[in-house]
C-alpha cells in the first residue's frame, strides 16, 4: 500500500520542554490511524503541527513523497471543541469551508447540502450554529472537515464529548469515509479505536512508545495468562515458590503468562492438585483493552 | 420657547435616530444569549442613557462571541 | 486575492447581524446633527430650563458654518474615535481567542486575503459612517448657519479620510499583533493619546498624522499652508501601508497563539 504520508522526527520544543519528541510514523493511504495517549501526551500538538497551526522544532513532514510545510490544502481538521461563527447558518458555514479549501465556487453550495445530509444535519442547516448542541457541533465539524473531500482527515479527540449513541453515529460516519480518506485520530479512550482502526499509535510524553495494528498490539500486550485464585495470600506466595513456570502474584491470586501457549491447563492443574494448596478456582484470561492501554503508555517508566 | 416655534422639521430626525438606535439595541439585547451583566441592567441603561446607552450597550455589554 | 471574496461575504454578514452596520452609522448620524443643534439652540434652551433674572443676555459668540462643521470633527475626535477602537480592537485577535479561526487557519487561505477583507468591511463602516454623518452635519449647518464653501468642505473630507484610514490600520495592526485588551489599550494610545501629546507639544513640529484632522479644519477654512500639509498627509498614508503589510505578518506569525 502507498504512503500517504511520513512524519520524520518531529518535534516540539516549548523552551525545555519537548511536547513532541522525535516522533516517526507514517500513515498508508485509505487507512486510518489512532493516536493513542492519557492527556499531555503531545497528541493535539502532532495534529496541529500537521495541520499547518504549529510549526515544528524539527522534523519534516513527507506527503505523497514530497516534504512540505504546507499541507492545508489536502487536508481536513477538527479541533477537539469547534468554535463557530454563531451567526452563521450550518449550511452558510459549509459553504463559506468549501469556498476557502478551494471547491469551485459554483458547486460549493451544492457539496455543502451534501455533506451535511451525509453528516445527518439536512433538517438545522438553516439555523444558525450558534443554537446548535454538542453533538451538532461536532457534526458540523465533521463537516466542514470533508465538504472539500481532503486526502488527509486529521480529528482531534472526535468522541470522547459524545455520549454513547452519538459516539457510534460519528465512528460510524468516520468508517465510510476511510473508503476514501485517510484518517489520523487522536483518542485517550482506547475502546474507541478498536472497530475501524488500522494502526494504533501509542505516545507518552510526546514519545512514541507502541504501534502495530490492534491485533499486533492484543497479541503483544494481551498475551493470554493463567490467574489462579487461592483461599488465602500466604497460599498464593507458595505456590509462586513451588510453580515451575514463571509465575507472580496479587494478593490472593496468581498469574502464570503463557508463552507459545504454554504451559497447557492440564499441567497447571496436575501442579496444583499435587500442591495440596487451597484452591478457589483457576481462569484463562486475556487483559481488557483498558489493561492494555495501561501497560502501554506506563512501560518503561 | 413655545411648542410651534420650535422648528421640529429639524428636531425631528434628531428623535427618530435616536429611537431607532435605542430600538436597534433593545433588539439586540433580546436576541443575543449572553451579555456581560444583567440583561434588565443593560436594558435600563439603553432605554435611560440617553444617546451613550445605546453605544455603552454595544460596546461593552455586548458578548461577541 | 485568492478567497477574498468569501472572507469579505463573511464578514459582512458578520457585521450585519451584530448591527455594527447598523448602529455606528446612527452614532456618527447622531453627533453629527447635534453639534449644529445644539450650538443653535443653546441660549432658547438656557433661557427655557435656567432660572434667569427678566432680561439676562449671555454674550453667545456667532459661529461661522466652518466653526461648527469643525466642532462636529472634534466630536467624532473624541467619541469617534473611542466607538472605532473599542468597537474593532477584537476584530482579529478575538477570533484568535475563541478558536473560530482555527477553521479559517487550517484552510489554505492567504492572510493578506484575510486582512483586506477586515481592512474593506472596516473602511466601509467607518468612512461611510463618517460620510454620513458630516453629510448630515453639512445640512444642518446650512439651514442653522449658512453655506459651506462646496469644494473646500470636498477637500476637508478628503483629508479627514485619510485620517480614518490611519486610524482603521492602526486598530487593524493591534489586533492582529496582541490580544484583545492590549489592542484596545495601544489603539487608543495611538489614535487619542498621542493626538493630545501632539496637541500639547505640537508647536514643534508640522508634519504628524495625529495633525491631519487639524489641517482637515485649515483646508475647510481655506488657511491650510501646503508643504506640512501633503508631508503629513504622504507620511500618513506610508503609516497606512506599513501598518497593513504588518498586521499581515502579525496575523500569520501568531496563528500558533489560536485556541485550538
Amino acid at each position: 500500500m502507498k504512503t500517504l504520508l511520513h512524519m520524520q522526527g518531529l518535534t516540539k520544543q516549548y523552551g525545555k520542554e519537548k511536547a513532541v519528541d522525535d516522533l516517526t510514523f507514517s500513515l498508508l493511504k485509505n487507512t486510518s490511524t489512532a493516536l493513542i495517549g492519557p492527556n499531555g501526551a503531545g497528541k493535539t500538538t502532532t495534529l496541529s503541527m500537521l495541520a499547518g497551526l504549529l510549526k515544528q522544532t524539527n522534523g519534516t513532514i513527507v506527503f505523497d513523497g514530497e516534504v512540505t510545510e504546507d499541507i492545508r490544502k489536502v487536508i481536513g481538521f477538527l479541533p477537539q471543541y469547534p468554535k463557530f461563527y454563531s451567526w452563521l447558518t450550518a449550511l452558510e458555514f459549509t459553504e463559506m469551508a468549501a469556498k476557502l479549501s478551494g471547491v469551485d465556487h459554483k458547486i460549493a453550495k451544492q457539496e455543502a447540502v451534501k455533506t451535511l445530509e451525509f453528516v445527518g444535519l439536512s433538517d438545522v442547516k438553516n439555523k444558525k450554529t450558534g443554537t446548535f448542541s454538542g453533538g451538532m457541533k461536532q457534526r458540523l465539524g465533521l463537516a466542514q472537515a470533508i465538504v472539500h473531500k481532503p486526502a488527509l482527515l486529521l480529528l482531534d479527540e472526535p468522541v470522547s464529548a459524545l455520549d454513547p449513541i452519538g459516539r457510534r453515529e460519528i465512528m460510524n460516519l468516520l468508517k465510510e469515509l476511510q473508503e476514501t480518506t485517510t484518517i489520523l485520530y487522536s483518542t485517550h479512550i482506547l475502546n474507541d479505536a478498536e472497530e475501524m482502526t488500522d494502526q494504533l499509535v501509542f505516545l507518552r510524553k510526546g514519545k512514541l512508545v507502541e504501534q502495530g495494528s490492534m491485533q499486533q498490539v492484543r497479541e503483544k500486550y494481551a498475551n493470554p495468562m493463567y490467574k489462579i485464585y487461592f483461599i488465602s495470600t500466604e497460599e498464593a506466595a507458595k505456590f509462586v515458590e513451588i510453580s515451575p513456570w514463571p509465575a507472580r502474584q496479587e494478593d490472593s491470586i496468581a498469574f502464570i503468562h503463557l508463552e507459545e501457549e504454554k504451559p497447557v491447563m492440564n499441567e497447571v492443574l496436575r501442579v496444583l492438585a499435587d500442591s495440596q494448596l487451597s484452591l478457589l478456582k483457576v481462569e484463562r484470561a486475556t487483559a481488557s483493552l483498558e489493561e492494555i492501554f495501561l501497560q502501554v503508555v506506563n512501560k518503561d517508566e | 420657547m413655545d411648542l410651534e416655534s420650535i422648528p421640529w422639521m429639524l428636531i425631528l430626525p434628531f428623535i427618530i435616530i435616536q429611537l431607532i438606535l435605542m430600538l436597534v439595541a433593545i433588539i439586540d439585547l433580546t436576541r443575543v444569549s449572553n451579555t456581560n451583566g444583567p440583561k434588565w441592567l443593560w436594558a435600563l441603561i439603553i432605554v435611560l442613557g440617553n444617546l451613550i446607552g445605546p453605544i455603552i450597550y454595544f460596546i461593552v455589554g455586548r458578548r461577541n462571541e | 486575492m485568492n478567497n477574498f471574496s468569501v472572507l469579505f461575504q463573511k464578514e459582512w454578514r458578520e457585521n450585519l447581524r451584530n448591527f455594527k452596520i447598523l448602529w455606528i452609522p446612527l452614532v456618527f448620524l447622531l453627533f453629527g446633527i447635534t453639534e449644529p443643534l445644539t450650538n443653535y439652540y443653546l441660549p432658547q434652551i438656557l433661557n427655557a430650563v435656567g432660572n434667569m433674572p427678566e432680561g439676562t443676555v449671555f454674550p453667545f459668540p456667532e459661529f461661522t458654518p466652518e466653526q461648527i462643521v469643525m466642532a462636529t470633527v472634534s466630536q467624532y475626535q473624541f467619541i469617534g474615535m473611542l466607538v472605532i477602537t473599542l468597537g474593532f480592537a477584537g476584530i482579529i485577535s478575538r477570533e484568535r481567542k475563541n478558536g473560530n479561526a482555527t477553521f479559517l487557519y487550517v484552510r489554505p487561505i492567504s492572510y493578506a486575503s484575510y486582512v483586506y477583507s477586515k481592512f474593506s468591511m472596516m473602511c466601509i463602516l467607518v468612512i461611510g459612517s463618517v460620510i454620513l454623518g458630516l453629510l448630515a452635519n453639512l445640512y444642518y449647518t446650512n439651514v442653522l448657519f449658512g453655506p459651506v464653501d462646496a469644494g473646500a468642505f470636498v477637500g476637508f473630507l478628503g483629508t479627514y479620510i485619510v485620517w480614518l484610514l490611519f486610524v482603521v490600520s492602526v486598530v487593524l495592526f493591534s489586533s492582529a499583533a496582541f490580544s484583545t485588551a492590549i489592542a484596545s489599550v495601544v489603539s487608543l494610545a495611538l489614535v487619542l493619546f498621542f493626538q493630545f501629546i501632539d496637541a500639547l507639544l505640537g508647536a514643534y513640529w508640522t508634519i504628524s498624522p495625529w495633525k491631519i484632522p487639524m489641517y482637515a479644519g485649515y483646508v475647510l477654512s481655506g488657511s491650510v499652508d501646503k508643504t506640512p500639509f501633503t508631508w503629513s498627509l504622504i507620511i500618513t498614508l506610508l503609516l497606512v501601508v506599513l501598518l497593513i503589510f504588518g498586521a499581515v505578518y502579525f496575523a500569520k506569525r501568531n496563528i500558533s497563539k489560536t485556541k485550538i
